[in-house]
C-alpha cells in the first residue's frame, strides 16, 4: 500500500515515515503544502495523512485536490490543532478519520486498517489468534464455531493486540486505545489487568491462552 | 421582583397612602364644612325670623297680653326647631352650640344658635336648633360617595397602570429575555437591535452589544491562542511519544533500558493528559463543543456499568443500578456528558474500598433528571472541594500521585452543559448528584 504523509515536522515525519516502512506501507513524505500539492498531482495513493498546520497553507485546503485526483485514496486527518470545527469540517470534506496530536503510532496503524477493512482493501476479515477465530466484522470472537461472550471492551482490547501480534504493548498505550486521553485516571493501565486476566479467563474454559503473554514489567504481547 | 410588579406596587401603594390619609382626614374635614354651613344656614334662619318680626310684628309671634309666652315651633320632623323669648337676664347672647334635647322620650342633638336681639324697647332671645342627625346623614352620603369615588379611581388607575407599565416595559424585557437570559454563550447572540422608542432601552442594548462585541472578540482571541498553544504543546509530545514507541518496539533492546523507556513513556503520558486536560477545560470555558446531540443517558450508564463491572468485581465492589428512567438529554454533547458521568463514577471506583458499594440512581421528574452515583469511600474533604468547585487549584492528590482534573473537568462539563452537580460528602461516603434540565415543548 502507498501512503502519502503529510507532515511538517521534521523529527515526526520521520518516526512516521520509517513506523510505516516497518510495517510494509510505501510511504512518500511532503513537508509543505507545495510538496504534498505536486505528489497528489503525480502519484496514486490509497492512503493519505494530512498535517493541518502546514508553513505555506493550511491542510484542508489540499482536500479539493485530493478528491480531484485520488478518488481511491483515504484520508485521515493528524493535527495538534485543537477546534472543533477542523475536525467538523476535515469529516465533511471528505476524510475518513481524525487523529489528535500526540498520538500512537500503532493507533494510527489500527485506524488505517479499520478504514481499509471498511472500504473493503483489506485482504481478510478475520483474524486468527491460537485456536481462536476473531471476526472482524461481526466483532466477536469463536473456538471451533461457537462465540464466546466478551464485553466490548475486551474484544477492543484483544483486537488491537491481535493487529499488533509480536510486540509488546504497555498498558498505557492499551488503555489509550480504549479509553483515549481523557480518563481522570494516571493508573487507568491497572485496568487493563483486569480485562486481560477475564479475557484469559473466558477464552482459557475453551483451549490454552499462553498466546497471550505477560511481559513482566512492561505490558502484554500477542505471540507471533 | 420585577421592575413593572416593582412600578405596580409602588403606584398601587403611594395611591394606597394617599387615600388613606383621605380616608382618614375626610370625617373630620367634613364634619367641620357640615357644621360650619350649618352655622351659616342657622344664622340666615335668624335673619329671616328677624325680618318676618320687623314685618309682621312680634305679635305673630308673642302676644303682648301674655310675653312671658314664648314661642315655641319644631317642625313634623323635629329637625329644626325655633324658639323665641322675652329676654330678662340684661346678659347679651350670640353664640352657637350643641345642646341635648329630650323630645316624646327621645333624646335628640341640635346644633343651636342663640341670638339675643332689642324689638319695640324689649330684649328677645331666639334660638334656632337644627339637629346634628341630618347633618351626620349627609355626611356619611358624602363620606361614601368619596369612598366610592376612589376605590373606583385607584382600580381603574391599578389596571391603567398595569397595562401601561406592561407596554413600556416591554422592548426591556425583550432585551433582558433575548439579550442576556436565553444567552449562554456569545455565539449565540444576534446583533439585531429591539425595536423602541425610548432612549435608555436603546442606550442599554447597544451597551449590552457592545460589551458583547468585545466578549466575542476576547472569546475569539481565547480561541486562536487554544489553538496555537495546543500545536505547540502537541507537536513536540508527539515527537517524543513516536520516538519512544519507535524504540519501544526494537526486539535488541535490554530490560534495563526497556525499563527507562516505559518510565518516559509514563511521563510522556503524564504530559498527555495534563496537556489535553488543561486544552479541554480551556475549550469548554470558550464554548468550543457543539451543544446539538441528544443523549441518552440510560444507555450511557448502562453502558459505563457494563464496561467497568470486571474491574469493579476485581476489586469486590458492588455495583447496583438501582434505577434508571430512559431519559434523552437533549441539547447536548454526547461525548462531554459522558465524560462527566464516567469521571464521576471512575472517581467512586477509584476511592471505595474493597468490599464497598456504588449505587447508581437515575431519576426523571416533569421538570429535571436526576443522576446519583454514591459511594461508601472515604468521601471528599470540603477543604478539597472547595478548591474544585472554585476551579482557581488544580486538586493534586499527592499521596496517590493523581492529577485532580476528573473532577475538575466534571464540574467545568457540567457548568457548560447547563446540568447541575451537588456533591454531598462525609466519611461514610460521597454522593455526586447531576441534575439536567428537562426541555418544555
Amino acid at each position: 500500500m502507498r501512503v502519502l504523509l503529510v507532515e511538517d515536522e521534521n523529527s515526526l515525519g520521520k518516526e512516521i515515515k520509517k513506523f510505516l516502512e516497518g510495517e510494509s506501507f510505501l510511504c512518500d513524505w511532503a513537508t509543505s503544502f507545495a510538496e504534498a500539492s505536486e505528489d497528489i498531482a503525480i502519484n496514486p495513493y490509497d492512503f493519505i495523512l494530512l498535517d493541518l498546520g502546514l508553513p505555506d497553507g493550511d491542510g484542508l485546503d489540499l482536500m479539493e485536490e485530493i478528491q480531484e485526483n485520488q478518488k481511491e485514496s483515504s484520508i485521515i486527518i493528524l493535527t495538534a490543532r485543537s477546534e472543533i470545527n477542523d475536525k467538523v469540517e476535515g469529516l465533511e470534506r471528505g476524510a475518513d478519520d481524525y487523529l489528535s496530536k500526540p498520538f500512537s503510532l500503532l493507533e494510527l496503524k489500527a485506524r488505517m486498517q479499520a478504514i481499509s477493512r471498511r472500504k473493503g482493501g483489506w485482504n481478510s476479515n478475520s483474524l486468527e489468534i491460537g485456536n481462536f477465530h476473531l471476526d472482524l466484522n461481526a466483532k466477536t470472537i469463536q473456538f471451533e464455531n461457537q462465540d464466546i461472550p466478551l464485553t466490548a471492551k475486551e474484544y477492543k482490547l484483544l483486537h488491537f493486540m491481535s493487529i499488533n501480534k509480536g510486540r509488546v504493548l504497555n498498558r498505557f498505550q492499551l488503555a489509550e486505545h480504549l479509553w483515549g486521553d481523557h480518563l481522570d485516571d494516571d493508573h487507568q493501565s491497572n485496568y487493563i489487568d483486569v480485562h486481560i486476566k477475564n479475557i484469559r479467563k473466558k477464552l482459557g474454559e475453551f483451549a490454552p491462552t499462553d498466546w497471550l503473554q505477560t511481559v513482566r514489567g512492561l505490558g502484554y504481547k500477542i505471540q507471533k | 421582583m420585577r421592575l413593572s410588579a416593582k412600578l405596580l406596587i409602588y403606584n398601587l401603594l403611594a395611591k394606597g397612602l394617599i387615600l388613606l390619609i383621605f380616608i382618614s382626614a375626610a370625617p373630620f374635614v367634613l364634619k367641620y364644612f357640615a357644621v360650619k354651613n350649618t352655622d351659616n344656614q342657622l344664622r340666615e334662619k335668624r335673619d329671616e325670623v328677624i325680618s318676618i318680626i320687623v314685618e309682621d310684628g312680634m305679635e305673630k309671634f308673642i302676644s303682648s297680653e301674655n310675653p312671658e309666652i314664648g314661642f315655641g315651633s319644631y317642625n313634623i320632623l323635629k329637625e329644626e326647631y325655633i324658639l323665641l323669648e322675652l329676654w330678662e337676664q340684661g346678659l347679651k347672647v350670640d353664640t352657637i352650640f350643641v345642646e341635648d334635647r329630650i323630645l316624646e322620650r327621645e333624646t335628640v342633638t341640635y346644633r343651636v344658635y342663640s341670638n339675643t336681639f332689642e324689638y319695640g324697647g324689649d330684649t328677645y332671645i331666639l334660638e334656632i336648633g337644627r339637629s346634628l342627625e341630618t347633618i351626620k346623614a349627609i355626611e356619611r352620603i358624602i363620606y361614601n360617595i368619596l369612598i366610592g369615588t376612589l376605590v373606583i379611581f385607584l382600580a381603574l388607575t391599578f389596571f391603567l397602570d398595569t397595562a401601561f407599565t406592561e407596554k413600556i416595559l416591554q422592548p426591556f424585557k425583550k432585551i433582558i429575555n433575548q439579550k442576556i437570559s436565553q444567552i449562554n454563550e456569545p455565539q449565540q447572540f444576534s446583533y439585531q437591535l429591539i425595536k423602541t422608542n425610548t432612549e435608555e432601552f436603546k442606550l442599554l442594548d447597544n451597551a449590552i452589544s457592545d460589551m458583547m462585541r468585545r466578549i466575542q472578540k476576547a472569546f475569539n482571541q481565547e480561541r486562536i491562542f487554544i489553538s496555537h498553544a495546543s500545536h505547540e504543546l502537541k507537536t513536540p509530545i508527539s515527537v517524543l511519544q513516536s520516538k519512544v514507541e519507535a524504540l519501544f518496539s526494537r526486539e535488541e533492546i535490554g530490560d534495563l533500558e526497556m525499563e527507562k523507556l516505559l518510565d518516559m513513556q509514563m511521563t510522556i503520558q503524564q504530559m498527555k493528559k495534563t496537556v489535553n486536560a488543561l486544552l479541554l477545560i480551556s475549550k469548554v470555558n470558550n464554548a468550543q463543543y457543539i451543544k446539538t446531540e441528544t443523549v441518552q443517558i440510560n444507555l450511557l450508564i448502562e453502558e459505563l456499568l457494563e464496561e467497568w463491572e470486571d474491574y469493579a468485581d476485581d476489586k469486590e465492589i458492588v455495583l447496583a443500578l438501582e434505577k434508571n428512567d430512559p431519559f434523552s438529554f437533549e441539547s447536548s454533547n454526547e461525548s462531554l456528558c459522558r465524560m462527566m458521568i464516567q469521571n464521576a463514577f471512575i472517581n467512586a471506583l477509584k476511592y471505595t474500598p474493597k468490599g464497598g458499594k456504588i449505587s447508581v440512581i437515575s431519576t426523571s421528574t416533569n421538570s429535571h433528571h436526576q443522576v446519583i452515583i454514591k459511594d461508601t469511600g472515604p468521601g471528599i474533604s470540603d477543604d478539597l472541594l472547595e478548591q474544585v468547585k472554585d476551579g482557581i487549584v488544580f486538586l493534586k492528590d499527592a499521596e496517590k500521585d493523581k492529577s485532580g482534573f476528573g473532577l475538575q473537568i466534571m464540574f467545568k462539563v457540567a457548568l457548560y452543559l447547563d446540568v447541575m452537580v451537588d456533591i454531598k460528602s462525609s466519611t461514610d461516603g460521597t454522593a455526586i448528584t447531576f441534575t439536567c434540565p428537562i426541555q418544555q415543548d
